[in-house]
């Protein structure tokens, strides 16, 4: 992997429209996901640092209850429910990503989170109260700048349409929350069925 | 945004749990703590020193008045004499110091004609000694002297605030210095009735506000109205008890599951009490269904310092707050053991102890301090005093008793910040998880600090500066040659 290869997440990050060709057409998908992997990983680990190592004054979670595979499982899973969701919808929809550039993609818009993230870990253990709104702020536009690479990234991998790129990322939420949905009633089947089992077990043992 | 991603997250988690745990969840509650217990920062029961005990259990009988029948109401005056409101009895009991029975009254001449109390609910003693009883079977207020002639009597009101169907209930009274009288009057959903010196209504004060639901909303707004008259009123809640401090101010408890269950009212009727504490005060956090729902709060007491405490009648448990808000502690139950209560209804003080009228047995349990008690309030009086040393020191032996009282690390770390030692109260305010004056502390501690290694600081950075400056050039003319040999 040579340097420019390393480079070219931050310069999508900045012309996310060039970036975002030339990682569809012109970089090769196996560095990229190897990239990709990389931002989700660093994504991980800064919300790890963040809720830990975050100053006194914007750090608001309660040490005892700190999961770091809760924390891992909260990147990855919306992540993943995202892409599937996406790719899901976009192949009816004529879009022209794959599943492995989507994914890509959403990894690649991810990084702004990560940049910010890190220095805020340190520079928050010297801010005051008052001066907490700019911890926030550049949080949120962190954020911002992240939806905004999204939304660049669906319309650049699928080659759609402004407006068609909203629609489906709209739509593809909606799908999100279908799934999740699903995963529940699925999980709660399960529950039901394995709890139906063990009362019939316990039934046979203890009436014997 | 970040709100939201956090939102987001709960959401998830509650996903994850949801998943995870299924039907059978845990709950955290207060009933499995231990007896004595405080509300920590995030809101887990953690256990402490029990800071109250009970030591004596006065009976009717103990006291030499004869068993009490189904006593309401309480008061303790200034020189720690107990006005026991026999309701079943129809007439009131005063005892001394050693709790026995000075005198009962039963009766009273007004206007040359004897009188009687019929189920009377409330007694006030004002600092002379008058004493006021919502007579409540006879629909009036009596107002004795201190030699237990009626001076006045004030029936049912007149005005046009009363409805024409009005019904003067009254169950609970106060008296502040002017000698205003505030009632709380069954079935009045309009706050306390406030009455001049004179015995005249004057107005309503301190309503509880409405809570409307918005499905409740909704459904109103599309019906009829012949349909709207089958429906419920909305009608604010009702106080359920009320208390009246040295400056004058009402302390009122209300069965409001939604909003403030406790008001501190001043003279138009505004709530003012403080909510600086960790939550804000309102008895029991954790509680389950089975063990009687929410706290139902009956009697508050105010004594010196602004410290006051609330009887929740569903557990029997007795919360006592500072004026800021912070729960001190909590002692009491409901149970057949000493210190605990069958139908806890009024709660006093008398000094530094606190007692409590059991109505059902007839009883008062007096809960004398212990040495933690005494220490925290100590502590929280000098604190109210102005004398931040004192306090700080007696918060120190405070946190030496109860590591878990985070409420008193905030107490020295104030001390600390008057002393200048800005690192150890940000300390001390972390500990108790106060970050308002934990940001105080720490810009004051973060200006010394730069203050301090200003110097140096700026050294390093123009140092920095030169030797990139000077590594720029550097490759300038490295390259600059290049060319040149080219």
């Amino acid at each position: 992997m040579n340097r420019e290869a390393l480079q070219h997440p931050l310069y999508v990050m900045v012309h996310p429209f060039n970036g975002y060709w030339d990682l569809k057409y012109e970089r090769s998908q196996k560095t990229s996901l190897i990239i990709s992997f990389g931002i989700l990983f660093m994504l991980i680990l800064t919300n790890v640092l963040g809720d830990q190592y975050s100053g006194f004054l914007v750090n608001m979670n309660n040490p005892r209850y700190l999961n770091s595979l809760l924390e891992a499982v909260y990147v990855l899973v919306p992540v993943l429910f995202w892409c599937v969701a996406n790719w899901s919808l976009t192949t009816l929809m004529d879009g022209e990503g794959k599943f492995v550039e989507i994914f890509i993609t959403t990894c690649f818009a991810l990084l702004p989170i990560v940049l910010i993230n890190f220095p805020w870990i340190w520079i928050s253990n010297f801010i005051s109260a008052q001066e907490s709104s700019f911890y926030y702020f550049f949080k949120n536009f962190a954020i911002l700048w992240s939806g905004l690479l999204l939304y660049v990234g669906i319309m650049t991998v699928h080659q759609f349409s402004p407006s068609k790129t909203i629609g489906t990322i709209l739509l593809t939420l909606l799908a999100m929350a279908f799934m999740a949905f699903l995963t529940l009633l699925f999980f709660s089947l399960v529950q039901q069925m394995i709890a139906f089992v063990s009362t019939i077990y316990q039934e046979i043992v203890l009436r014997r | 945004m970040v709100a939201r991603i956090k939102k987001l997250r709960t959401g998830l988690l509650a996903l994850c749990c949801l998943v995870s745990l299924g039907l059978g969840g845990e709950l955290a509650l207060a009933e499995s703590a231990a007896p004595s217990y405080n509300y920590s920062y995030w809101g887990n029961a953690v256990a402490a020193p029990s800071a109250y005990e009970a030591t004596k259990l006065i009976t009717g009988a103990s006291s030499g008045a004869g068993p009490f029948n189904n006593p309401q109401d309480i008061q303790v005056t200034a020189d720690k004499q107990i006005y026991v409101l026999d309701s079943g009895n129809n007439r009131f009991v005063i005892l001394d110091q050693d709790y026995k029975s000075v005198k009962a009254v039963d009766a009273f001449q007004f206007k040359g004609k004897a009188e009687k109390f019929n189920n009377p609910q409330g007694i006030y003693v004002t600092q002379q000694k008058e004493v006021y009883v919502a007579d409540t079977g006879n629909k009036r207020i009596v107002h004795l002297d201190s030699s237990f002639k009626a001076v006045g009597i004030i029936e049912a009101p007149k005005s046009e605030l009363l409805q024409a169907n009005f019904e003067f209930q009254p169950v609970r009274v106060a008296v502040d210095k002017a000698d205003r009288i505030y009632v709380m009057s069954a079935g009045v959903f309009d706050g306390f009735m406030e009455f001049g010196a004179d015995g005249v209504f004057k107005s309503f004060i301190g309503a509880n506000r409405v809570h409307v639901d918005a499905v409740e909303y909704f459904w109103k707004s599309i019906s009829t109205k012949a349909q709207r008259e089958q429906m419920v009123m909305y009608t604010p809640t009702e106080f359920t008890n009320l208390d009246i401090n040295d400056e004058g101010f009402l302390y009122a408890t209300n069965g409001d599951d939604y909003g403030d269950p406790i008001k501190k009212l001043n003279a138009q009727g505004a709530d003012i009490l403080r909510r600086e504490g960790y939550y804000k005060p309102s008895g029991d956090l954790l509680y389950s269904t089975r063990s009687g729902g929410a706290p139902r709060l009956v009697d508050i007491d105010v004594s010196d310092s602004e410290i006051y405490a609330v009887l929740d009648a569903s557990r029997g448990r007795v919360f006592t707050y500072n004026g800021d808000g912070y729960l001190l502690y909590i002692f009491g139950g409901i149970g057949n053991r000493l210190g605990e209560f069958n139908t806890p209804v009024a709660i006093e003080h008398s000094g530094d102890d606190i007692l409590v009228l059991d109505q059902a047995l007839g009883e008062i349990t007096v809960f004398q301090t212990t040495e933690y008690g005494r220490t925290l309030n100590s502590a929280v009086r000098s604190y109210y005093n102005g004398d931040e040393e004192l306090a700080s020191q007696e918060f120190s032996k405070v946190v030496n008793l109860n590591a878990n009282m985070e409420y008193a690390y905030a107490g020295i770390g104030k001390a600390y910040l008057r002393q200048g030692e800005y690192k150890e109260s940000a300390e001390y305010f972390e500990r108790s998880m106060d970050r308002t004056n934990y940001s105080k502390a720490f810009l004051l501690y973060r200006k010394e600090v730069l203050r301090g290694h200003f110097s140096t600081i700026m050294t390093a950075l123009i140092a920095l500066l030169a030797l990139w400056l000077g590594l720029r050039m550097y490759r300038k003319m490295k390259a600059r040659k290049k060319v040149e040999l080219h």
